[in-house]
């Protein structure tokens, strides 16, 4: 199968966001239900970000008009969410392959029952999407939350979730060369039009991206990354690859040699180590939660055996 | 809706103006595009750049309340553009591609000559025959000069041999009276030249001082959307709410009427008025004439007045000429449907047991909270209304639900209206009211039929059980009936003679379902029907109506939906259930998919889409064409097509359904005035008008109400206007249970322009106390560039808009009631409430 | 239901029994209807059904299984939408089952009222009370204003008139529930009958 993608037109989007509440139907994905306990964000744009609990918003901007328009203001769309990077430092870096190309679409997958929440995926990412938040039952605290591409309807020959719910046809999902035909077309439209800051985002970034988009005010009106590059911490992170490959302690592994080189990730986080079955605070080291396969080492002991240098290294 | 959702992407020009359809009618957005995508030009009028804007091409900010200035601009624009430069050419035989004046001269009534007496008085701001003392109108002076008479002829071979048929109740038919035209339209009193009269005054510079825009951008909006005139081209306008929530709503919407005529855009694929509804069945809801003065299908309840017997019902109502001549089969064949094998001609078909409305008090829902004050309303039901939270005032309609006996509300969650006792204003102890709370099943727990603003009929078929002891609303109706019922029988009381004369026999099996309640709506012959033994001979169409009591039919325009006698109980094989999706048409008529009314019609008045010879003005999106012999019909003629078996030639009566068979720029059916003149909102921020020397219409409803406190702009200087977002709905008793919805918009708010927000010290995201005399809110600000002041008069005005879905129930979202702010006033011809145009003031909380 | 999530939990073979289900409310109760496999629309029947929000009139494929509602989204025969729905209509099955934040089960959507209740004069709260004697109770009440309050014959017309009971609404019930609703209204005399079209 040739590789797939989603086409996303901000100058067909209404914001409505059908497709962001879609999302969460298609996959059972909860919102707050305490009283009043959602914050209004002060603009349309709510929740203000994705999060543990939400894998695409639509995002609203304000701007002043563009000399010569015929309306006082532009009110730029985007749709924030995973977009498939074809070099994808969240899949260069993980340790546990829970995050991997689908090589029938060429999605990045997500198998949480593969991730241990080591969170170098979300370093990682250029456009700052893996979340991990502590929500929902324990057993899951330990995972991310992105986009799947919801590779189980692509499965079954449906489109995404989002796609097909889309009113104004301002999402299409096909194959990626003609989502990015499709795409050009459009702008050639746009820029007839007059908007001449129109054009079409993801045909070549990061190695091309699975979310092709047509901006119709330019890439940084619609909040857009401008020339998204690989993060540096993916070469530092690639380097615990082979390391890590070897078996045990796996993930504690690489977050230890993260702390050890000073790069890695400064939010209080949880992790899991899948051996042990212990969840661990990445801050602090602490084993916060003990599974069923007790052990008495603390994580501390945990990385030092697992570096290249302790007993399980390249020295034996 | 004159045509319907996907006849959109057919348009050359989309008007928005009081619609913001793209946020609250989101489908439309996949129509919209695609005709925009065609080349569609787009233009949106509102108060503030909405998302429904963003997609446009062209955006006109609009004052709240002022569109009528806005349409008489464009009247004038036409005339003095499009008509008066070409009349001369056209009349002398030339081609006038740029306006289509066929249309105009013979499926409009500009020709007609007015009554002699017929006059407009600008220094007043009032039409001849206005009553100082009642604040009415007789509308006399506003009928034709009448050119000759004819009758009917009721004799065997006459056309109306029906009229005097064995068991058709006795009437007088109706004169047909034929106007005098001048098709020159040069006579001082043919509506054409009262009507260029009229709108002289509305100069663009006029228009722009009230409604507080641009000369140019006006002119821009102007010139687009006239250049539908062109003959083959189509502009449609959208409109919700925006236009009807006014003190002359109804006037707004003949404003659009008009406008749509004068450019020849009604009847053709892409044109029309389009009422976008808001309520997944109010157009049902409208059909079935749920309302004070209303009977089922567009006919009109009996009252104490000119419909105080079937009689005198037939005479008043009964038109002289066109379709609705034949309305005393469609009356007789309701009456024979609601009240069976008791109906017979003897007893006026049982007319006489239907309540007759009187003249007053007034019952339309503001004056009901009125009368709950007086004592004179002791019980209430709500089924799926939501009264405290959505009634204009809503604080004094809460108060006035305290003095309720009894309170019945059948709902999915528990509404402010259940609650209203809880509120926080109310203290529970003080109320005596008894409050029921039914809870109803959801629309996927039950099967029945839909209604969209189209006039689809769709069939919802039932995907699983009522959850717990919820039950559909059919059966809380059968359960409560059914003991009303008992109690009459048993021990007697206030003449139970109606209520037991009442048919009620829509049971399958013993139990109550609504299929049987279908054939009512189709209709079927009385004599091989019988309910009770699940018999019934439905019949194929409307056509086969008749006044004798052979018929029964609850509501004649449906007839047709659940015509097919071979499986009565089978929605799926009625026309309501038909599913094929394929487009015959190429315009998207999709006339095989479900069933649309009148007779899946698909495009009202689609006469009007052709010249007077047949020939479409569009021929690549034609609906009806005369082939020399025949009606080509690509939709469901909305005409005479054919008369005992042979084919009507084409004629000019493109509107039957009009005794006079032509569409009315002016009308003498309007409470208010039979051609729109602009007023100011009753409570608005300037105090005069350079149009009339009336400030707001004399005829605005309920304004002597107490209740009301109208508040002046020395106190309350801005103006306030209420909507809604994408992401809820209504009262929110629906979204605000949803709680993706609720994430996804967590509040109501007040959107305000930076300056205004610069003046009151007000940051985004600040809590803001919004006030007036009825109410005072708390609510956050969205302080935004997409709402800026107005110039109205050469002053600065400020506007802001509220959503009002929150409230204090609910266990997701609460917050404060908005409709607490909103006047309690109305528009004289449909009692709607002015929630779009009021005064307050704003402070940061 | 949540059948991704529940295949995870097998396959990881991390443990979920720790995990207490907190339920939103004393009466919801989470439930569970097994999949057949991995898909989520395993073994499900599909019934279309039309959305109820604006009146847009779009088409909705509700798919059902052990007479649970499993998944909701726009029919994409539909000639309107197309498959598409808006927010609204896209979260309509949450009207019904909402996923618990805490448990990410799917429970009863505890906003929903289910039972008929009945608040007395004066009273904070309300009670509860079974459909029989809520419907005996209501009927009484009617006849009772009706009674007080109906004029057979005005100034020599016969008028059958209820002066004491209003009804708003119908646009949220479907047609033939508007006519059943509309009859019974009119033929207790009642005119004070009106709905969302007013407004």
């Amino acid at each position: 199968m040739a590789d797939k993608a989603i086409l996303y037109d901000s100058s067909k989007c209404t914001a409505c966001k059908g497709c962001q509440v879609a999302c969460k139907c298609w996959n059972d994905l909860p919102s707050p239900t305490g009283k009043n306990e959602n914050v209004f964000s002060g603009s349309y744009q709510n929740p203000p970000d994705i999060n543990g609990i939400t894998r695409m918003i639509i995002t609203l901007e304000e701007h002043d008009a563009p000399e010569g328009s015929l309306k006082p203001v532009a009110w730029a769309f985007n749709r924030r969410s995973c977009k498939h990077c074809a070099d994808a430092g969240c899949v260069r870096v993980c340790p546990s392959g829970a995050l991997s190309h689908d090589e029938e679409t060429g999605f990045v997958r997500l198998e949480r029952s593969k991730c241990i929440g080591c969170q170098y995926c979300s370093s990682a990412c250029p456009f700052d999407v893996p979340r991990y938040e502590e929500s929902g039952p324990l057993s899951q605290r330990t995972t991310v939350e992105k986009c799947t591409g919801c590779l189980d309807r692509v499965a079954e020959g449906m489109a995404p979730a989002c796609v097909s719910t889309c009113q104004p046809n301002a999402l299409r999902f096909g194959d990626r060369d003609e989502m990015i035909a499709l795409a050009h077309e459009r702008v050639a439209y746009l820029k007839e039009r007059g908007f001449s800051d129109a054009c079409v985002y993801g045909e070549t970034e990061m190695g091309g991206l699975h979310v092709i988009s047509v901006l119709k005010y330019g890439v940084e009106k619609h909040g857009e990354v401008v020339s998204p590059k690989m993060s540096p911490t993916v070469a530092m992170q690639e380097v615990m690859k082979p390391v890590t490959a070897i078996g045990t302690g796996l993930t504690v592994a690489g977050l230890a040699a993260m702390f050890a080189l000073g790069v890695g990730y400064k939010r209080r986080t949880l992790a899991y180590n899948p051996d042990t079955q212990d969840t661990i605070d990445v801050n602090t080291g602490e084993v916060v939660k003990h599974g069923d396969g007790q052990d008495e080492l603390s994580v501390k002991e945990h990385i030092l055996e697992n570096l290249p240098l302790g007993k399980g290294g390249r020295h034996e | 809706m004159t045509s319907h959702w996907c006849d959109f992407q057919n348009t050359d020009v989309i008007l928005h103006c009081g619609s913001n359809s793209v946020e609250n009618h989101p489908v439309s957005s996949k129509w919209l595009e695609k005709a925009h995508e065609q080349g569609a030009r787009w233009i949106v009028v509102d108060p503030r750049y909405t998302r429904t804007a963003e997609m446009a091409d062209v955006y006109c900010p609009i004052r709240s309340g002022t569109d009528i200035a806005f349409y008489g601009g464009m009247y004038r624009y036409i005339i003095e553009n499009l008509i008066e430069p070409n009349r001369a050419k056209y009349l002398a035989g030339e081609e006038v591609p740029e306006y289509n004046f066929e249309y105009l001269l013979n499926y409009t009534n500009a020709s007609y000559l007015l009554d002699p007496e017929f006059e407009f008085d600008p220094a007043t701001g009032l039409f001849s025959g206005f009553d100082e003392q009642n604040k009415t109108y007789s509308n006399h002076s506003w009928h034709y000069q009448v050119e000759s008479e004819s009758t009917w002829d009721t004799s065997e071979s006459g056309a109306y041999a029906w009229a005097a048929g064995e068991g058709v109740p006795e009437f007088t038919p109706p004169v047909v009276e034929h106007p005098k035209r001048d098709m020159t339209l040069s006579d001082p009193m043919c509506v054409y030249q009262q009507f260029k009269a009229h709108y002289d005054r509305y100069d663009i510079e006029t228009v722009c001082s009230i409604c507080g825009m641009d000369e140019k951008t006006l002119e821009l909006v102007y010139s687009t959307y006239t250049s539908t005139a062109a003959v083959g081209k189509a502009g449609m306008v959208l409109y919700a709410l925006g236009q009807t929530q006014h003190t002359y709503g109804a006037q707004n919407t003949r404003a659009m009427c008009i406008m749509q005529l004068l450019l020849g855009n009604i009847g053709v694929a892409g044109g029309g008025v389009n009422a976008l509804r808001g309520e997944p069945n109010v157009q049902g809801a409208t059909d079935m004439g749920m309302m004070v003065n209303e009977h089922p299908a567009y006919l009109k309840w009996p009252n104490t007045s000119d419909r105080s017997s079937l009689r005198a019902w037939l005479e008043s109502q009964t038109y002289s000429d066109g379709y609705y001549t034949n309305k005393p089969k469609f009356l007789v064949s309701s009456l024979k449907e609601w009240f069976g094998q008791a109906a017979t001609v003897e007893n006026d078909y049982g007319y006489d047991w239907w309540p007759k409305v009187p003249k007053k008090p007034d019952y339309t829902m503001i004056s009901s909270f009125e009368l709950m004050q007086q004592g004179v309303i002791k019980g209430y039901f709500n089924w799926g209304m939501n009264p405290a939270h959505s009634a204009p005032n809503a604080g004094n309609v809460r108060r006035s639900m305290a003095n309720l006996d009894w309170l019945v509300v059948a709902d999915w969650v528990e509404t402010e209206s259940a609650s209203f006792w809880k509120a926080p204003d109310m203290n529970p102890a003080d109320i005596d009211t008894t409050v029921y709370f039914l809870p109803a099943a959801l629309i996927y727990e039950k099967p029945g039929i839909i209604l969209n603003s189209g006039r689809w009929m769709q069939y919802r078929y039932q995907a699983v059980d009522p959850w717990d002891q919820a039950k559909p609303d059919y059966e809380i109706c059968d359960l409560l009936w059914r003991e009303i019922c008992r109690l009459y029988k048993e021990e007697g009381g206030a003449n139970p003679d109606p209520i037991l004369n009442t048919k009620w026999d829509y049971y399958v099996d013993g139990k109550i379902d609504p299929r049987p309640v279908a054939w009512a709506l189709n209709g079927y012959r009385t004599g091989d029907s019988d309910f009770s033994q699940g018999k019934v001979d439905l019949l194929k169409g409307y056509s086969e109506l008749g006044a004798d009591g052979s018929t029964a039919c609850a509501m004649w325009i449906y007839s047709g939906f659940w015509n097919n006698n071979d499986a009565p109980l089978d929605a799926s094989k009625q026309p309501i259930g038909r599913r094929n999706n394929e487009d015959r048409s190429g315009i998207g008529l999709y006339s095989d998919w479900a069933f649309s009314w009148p007779s899946n019609r698909r495009i009202l008045y689609n006469r009007a889409s052709a010249d007077l010879a047949g020939k479409p003005w569009n021929p690549e999106k034609k609906l009806v064409e005369w082939t020399g012999d025949a009606w080509n019909q690509i939709d469901q003629a909305d005409f005479v097509a054919a008369k005992d078996g042979a084919a009507v030639p084409p004629d000019d009566k493109a509107f039957f359904m009009l005794w006079e068979q032509g569409a009315r720029l002016e009308s003498y059916g309007m409470e208010d005035g039979p051609l729109p003149e602009f007023f100011e909102p009753f409570e608005s921020p300037v105090d005069s008008n350079p149009l009339n020397g009336a400030v707001s219409s004399p005829l605005a409803r309920f304004t002597d109400y107490a209740s009301v406190k109208k508040g002046d702009s020395a106190d309350y200087p801005i103006i306030a206007t209420t909507y809604s977002v994408t992401e809820h709905w209504q009262t929110g008793g629906q979204s605000r249970s949803c709680p993706a919805l609720v994430e996804a918009m967590p509040d109501q708010f007040v959107e305000m322009s930076v300056e205004l927000a610069a003046e009151k010290g007000i940051a985004n995201g600040d809590k803001v106390r919004v006030f007036n005399n009825r109410g005072s809110v708390v609510v956050p600000a969205l302080v935004t560039k997409r709402i800026k002041p107005f110039t109205v008069h050469g002053e600065t005005v400020h506007q802001i808009g509220m959503t009002h879905h929150y409230s204090w129930a609910g266990v997701f979202g609460t917050r404060d009631t908005v409709n607490d702010l909103t006047p309690n006033v109305g528009d004289p011809n449909t009692q709607v409430p002015e929630y779009k145009a009021f005064l307050v003031e704003v402070e940061k909380a | 239901m949540n059948v991704t999530r529940r295949g995870f939990l097998k396959a990881s073979g991390v443990a979920a029994a720790s995990v207490v289900a907190l339920d939103l409310t004393s009466k919801s109760k989470a439930f569970a209807a097994e999949p057949q496999n991995d898909w989520k629309l395993e073994n499900t029947k599909e019934y279309t059904n039309i959305c109820c929000y604006c009146a847009g009139g779009c088409g909705l494929l509700c798919s059902v299984r052990d007479g649970e509602l499993i998944n909701l989204e726009g029919d994409p025969d539909h000639p309107i939408n197309q498959g598409g729905l808006c927010p609204k209509g896209a979260t309509m099955s949450q009207l019904r089952n909402i996923v618990d934040p805490e448990t990410h089960e799917m429970v009863k959507n505890p906003d929903r009222k289910t039972k008929p209740m009945v608040r007395r004069p004066g009273a904070s709260e309300w009670e509860e009370i079974s459909w029989e004697d809520a419907v005996k109770e209501i009927a009484r009440n009617v006849k009772d204003t009706r009674d007080a309050s109906f004029v057979e014959s005005e100034d020599g017309l016969v008028v059958n008139r209820c002066n004491g009971i209003a009804s708003l609404g119908g646009s949220q019930q479907n047609s033939e529930e508007e006519y059943l609703i509309l009859k019974m209204m009119r033929s207790l005399g009642i005119v004070a009958i009106d709905n969302q079209a007013r407004v």
